[in-house]
């Protein structure tokens, strides 16, 4: 299998402390992974020990296929990165970073500059001191930073950070653009549960340093659960009605009852009708998928 | 070789666009003009009587008004004032990339971390030549204006050698002070050292043993105790050569090795 990430056992430890506990991850190439914790779940000193700035206290990392050694050397041509919030020099413009940036990755063509800064729309302010940018404005620097060499892997932790909305979709897009067209893996990191779901082809879920779920996001469809969601004027009669007709547990949420029987999510009509002929008609029902966030936090839960 | 005048060129440009190089040269360039004003107080007894306090201290510092005494001045300007500039710039240009969190930046690239360290190494040591040799530039435009009584050509060659020599010496015990922003994360710590070592040179250099102490060493060679050839030996300049060594390759292996949280 060609992986553009893999590690086995990958462990850090500070003193007692278990950041990073045993993770095996493997990128295939041309997916987007989505790396899923809450703060303090091991996602950045995961990213960190992938780009060789931490050395593991135990297990291997090898990316684009190369081992990353303590020797700090990798495959750092064909890698881009963007490590939590982007750092700048606030006395140099935008344009000069970038630059920088470009003699650093070797790159011989001059327009690699002025093409990342279009693709980015920092064209208006390319020639600001970065220490004058908007968080947005900033984030954009660090993503046109970690795309001006046209990486193979784009390893990027929590790349949404100080979008507006506007920003996010772009950047969204641009991402996909990337994966589709070029080919290009991502590797991303983030807590915006809703930004993972939209993007990643697979998910991979870090608690207390420990990887404990991966799945594609076709079984993040699987594992959804649905409900049925009934609201009525008299609920007690209601879940009298639904209990004798054996649609197994009815637990009520607030001013609503909830049926989980598939009988009942795949066939609200039928309990429409049932609920009205036996004189308890419902004033909303309605079919609720549980989403990302609601498996993610149930499977946090679970395991802490 | 390429990767290295590559990261030259970088930490160059970060030195251009900052204030820092322009604040050291003002800094620097008032030991020159302060030796000139000893030097019209010194000229003229008189009006050195009239001045009080001044005149005294001048006097202490400096004794006559004279060529030798001026470069000698500049000399332990440089070795004196260098040990705290040099170091601020060796703070700023090691310290900065960790205070401002750009570190990161510098770690994953096809430029190793050694051309990265080196160029910044490289970059101090021009940085600190430069400031010597502003202090030394100016010194003789002022001493030209000011007219002192004295000059050769023969001492302006000693006096350059005795000037860069304790640039050099000032700038040799630079890497200690890079390895404590390296490793403090920022600029407290090298900051600290810095004061640390002036204090302790001077306590040091009056007990007599400031030839076995190399943060004494560049102020002896100046002359600040009287002629470098009773207060040095061989031995001292090992020494520094000795804090210059462990100072470049304790950095290069921390960069190297080192856990990068920043």
């Amino acid at each position: 299998m060609d992986y553009a990430i893999y590690t086995e056992g990958l462990t850090k430890s500070y003193g007692a402390v278990r950041a990073v506990d045993g993770v095996n991850l493997s990128v295939r190439s041309g997916e987007i992974y989505g790396f899923l914790g809450l703060n303090g779940a091991g996602k950045t000193t995961t990213i960190r020990t992938l780009l060789g700035m931490i050395h593991p206290t135990a297990g291997r990392v090898e990316v684009l296929g190369q081992t990353v050694t303590r020797n700090g050397r990798g495959p750092w041509r064909q890698v881009g990165h963007l490590v939590e919030a982007p750092a700048v020099y606030p006395e140099l413009t935008v344009r000069e970073h970038l630059e920088m940036a470009r003699r650093l990755h070797n790159l011989s063509d001059p327009k690699a500059t002025a093409r990342v800064i279009d693709q980015l729309g920092l064209a208006i302010y390319a020639d600001r001191k970065a220490g004058t940018l908007s968080m947005g404005n900033l984030q954009r620097l660090g993503l046109a930073r970690a795309l001006l060499h046209e990486p193979a892997l784009l390893i990027l932790d929590e790349p949404a950070n100080g979008l507006d909305p506007a920003g996010v979709v772009e950047i969204r897009e641009l991402l996909q653009r990337l994966v589709h067209e070029r080919g290009v893996t991502i590797f991303m990191s983030s807590h915006i549960l809703t930004e993972v779901d939209r993007l990643a082809t697979r998910i991979g879920i870090i608690h207390q340093g420990r990887l404990i779920e991966e799945l594609e996001a076709k079984q993040v469809e699987t594992l959804r659960t649905r409900r049925l969601e009934i609201q009525t004027r008299d609920l007690t009669a209601a879940r009298s009605i639904l209990t004798n007709a054996a649609y197994g547990s009815v637990t009520t949420q607030g001013a609503s009852l909830t049926l989980s029987d598939p009988r009942a999510v795949e066939a609200p009509d039928e309990i429409a009708r049932l609920l009205v002929n036996a004189g308890a008609p419902p004033t909303h029902l309605a079919v609720v998928q549980e989403n990302l966030e609601e498996h993610f936090l149930s499977l946090i839960g679970v395991a802490a | 070789m390429n990767a290295f005048l590559t990261a030259l060129q970088v930490e160059g440009l970060k030195a251009r666009r900052s204030k820092v190089p322009l604040l050291t040269a003002i800094g620097f360039s008032l030991a020159p003009l302060v030796g000139g004003l000893f030097m019209i107080i010194l000229k003229d007894p008189e009006a050195a009587r009239q001045m009080g306090l001044v005149s005294a201290k001048a006097q202490l510092t400096v004794g006559v008004a004279d060529w030798p005494a001026f470069f000698g001045l500049l000399a332990q300007a440089v070795a004196v004032g260098g040990a705290l500039l040099f170091a601020i710039v060796t703070i700023w240009v090691f310290g900065r990339e960790f205070s401002d969190r750009t570190v990161k930046e510098l770690l994953a690239l096809p430029t190793p971390r050694e051309a990265i360290v080196g160029a910044k190494f490289v970059l101090v040591g021009l940085w600190g030549l430069g400031l010597t040799l502003l202090v030394f530039v100016l010194g003789l435009v002022v001493g030209t204006l000011v007219d002192i009584p004295g000059w050769s050509w023969a001492l302006l060659q000693q006096a350059l050698g005795d000037v860069i020599g304790a640039g050099l010496l000032t700038l040799a015990l630079m890497p200690c002070v890079a390895l404590l922003a390296s490793v403090g994360r920022g600029y407290l710590p090298p900051f600290g050292w810095t004061i640390l070592t002036l204090f302790l040179a001077n306590i040091i250099a009056y007990t007599g043993w400031g030839d076995w102490f190399p943060w004494a060493v560049p102020a002896l060679f100046s002359g600040a105790a009287g002629p470098r050839v009773e207060q040095l030996g061989i031995h001292s300049y090992g020494l520094v050569a000795l804090a210059l060594a462990v100072g470049l390759v304790s950095t290069f292996l921390w960069w190297r090795w080192a856990d990068q949280t920043r």
